[in-house]
């Protein structure tokens, strides 16, 4: 079955399969702890050193500034637990940020949340009227519900003038997130280059004030306990992830374009996430009106389209997508498209041509 | 005199559709009670309204008050 959309991360699309043949042969290796000395540890190091020199080339950093996560999840969490000050300088972070960062203001005596327009995007102004010295601001480069890019050359503009910390979370940018000249810590997840789940990427700007808020004995930026052959296939993934980007980006970008006008175009009252100009090139949020997400969701299943929601009724929680409700979108009626770089042109014509009859089938009901 | 619409215990997008059909039989300037304790009403409402041109006002956690002006 045609399965051309995924859900909160891209990487519910399956991993690359190159990557998946290096993981494998790096599992039947066996491979001993590389902190060992035997000949398998030192092969196992001396490819493990080539991964990370590949990883931090292909997301333009210096070698030095990543370390590999196994639980990437916690990477944004401790990068901005770390952060000089964290727990009683003030913590700043954008209405749209995934929970697990939002979460981080339970820890803090004293927090901003910075409202998002209709569009997405960060308010400036109220960020720079925010911020001071000793602040500590976590944001988005994009939101991976939405695709909504935040203006970060801007932000990181607003936090130099005042010397704070910035932590940028690029797990939904991936290899695209263009990094601007000042930052303090980043967050990437393999998961967004077709990657395996279960390795995140934590880089601290050489010269950036940070320190490792988990228990430890010797100077460490991190536990160092994730798996050698998930590290090897997510380098490798990156690898082949930008060279099929620079063949389809154009193509992707154009399949967006085509799916956000035809909707505008055929199917009233619909709210689009976002303006074309500041959303990734392969992620489109859409909520109708009137209309029940978890139907839709499987009418659309039943056609062989596999699309996430950020609608209350088809997510396990309660309460409705706080990125949707913080732009002040529709909640219910949602469905996200996430392209991957192997989506066929016909899939998109096929899913369009659907759609409309389908939107007005779950309105009449 | 406001209708009311208890939609008490209706899960979204339930109490938006039954809102968007009694307010669609409704005269310009008639008022609805909308009782909703779902949490995603609140946002809806605020999105609905955008999008159909009427007007709401919050009355309590639970209670919202729309008038028809579209």
């Amino acid at each position: 079955m045609g399965i051309i959309t995924a859900g909160k991360y891209e990487g519910q699309h399956p991993i690359h399969p190159k990557a998946r043949q290096i993981l494998l042969d790096a599992f039947d290796q066996g491979w001993a702890d590389p902190t060992q000395i035997s000949s398998q540890g030192r092969q196992a190091q001396a490819l493990l050193d080539q991964a990370r020199e590949s990883i931090a080339k292909s997301l333009g950093l210096k070698v030095d500034e990543i370390e590999l996560w196994g639980e990437p999840e916690l990477i944004s969490p401790i990068a901005i637990w770390g952060a000089p000050g964290f727990g009683v300088s003030p913590f700043i972070y954008g209405a749209t940020e995934r929970s697990e960062i939002i979460g981080m203001r339970g820890k803090s005596k004293q927090f901003f949340e910075i409202s998002v327009d209709i569009d997405g995007a960060i308010d400036l102004e109220l960020l720079t009227q925010t911020l001071q010295p000793n602040s500590i601001v976590a944001i988005q480069s994009a939101n991976i519900e939405t695709g909504v890019i935040q203006n970060i050359k801007a932000i990181a503009k607003a936090v130099v003038a005042q010397n704070a910390h910035l932590h940028i979370d690029a797990t939904a940018s991936g290899a695209r997130f263009v990094k601007p000249s000042y930052w303090s810590t980043l967050h990437f997840d393999a998961r967004s280059w077709n990657g395996p789940s279960g390795v995140g990427v934590f880089a601290l700007k050489n010269g950036a004030r940070w320190s490792n808020p988990l228990p430890h004995t010797r100077p460490t930026r991190a536990p160092n306990s994730f798996s050698i052959p998930l590290a090897l296939a997510a380098a490798s993934a990156l690898e082949h992830w930008i060279a099929d980007e620079a063949a389809n980006s154009t193509r992707l970008k154009s399949l967006i374009e085509r799916v956000r006008n035809h909707v505008k175009q055929t199917i009233s009252d619909v709210d689009i996430a976002g303006n074309a100009e500041s959303t990734l090139p392969n992620i489109i949020s859409l909520s109708f009106l009137n209309v029940s997400s978890e139907q839709l969701v499987a009418e659309l299943e039943i056609e062989g389209f596999s699309v996430a929601s950020g609608s209350a009724c088809v997510a396990s929680a309660l309460e409705p997508s706080h990125v949707l409700k913080a732009m002040g979108l529709l909640t219910h009626g949602n469905m996200r498209i996430n392209l991957n770089h192997d989506v066929q042109d016909g899939e998109i014509t096929k899913l369009l041509a659907l759609l409309p009859g389908i939107i007005s089938k779950l309105r009449e009901n | 005199m406001a209708f009311e619409l208890d939609c008490r215990g209706k899960r979204c997008p339930l109490p938006i559709i039954e809102l968007s059909k009694k307010i669609k039989e409704s005269e310009l300037g008639q008022e609805v009670l909308l009782i909703s304790d779902d949490p995603a009403t609140a946002a809806d409402l605020t999105a609905w309204a955008r999008m159909t041109g009427n007007e709401f006002k919050v009355i309590s956690a639970d209670n919202f008050l729309i008038t028809k002006s579209n």
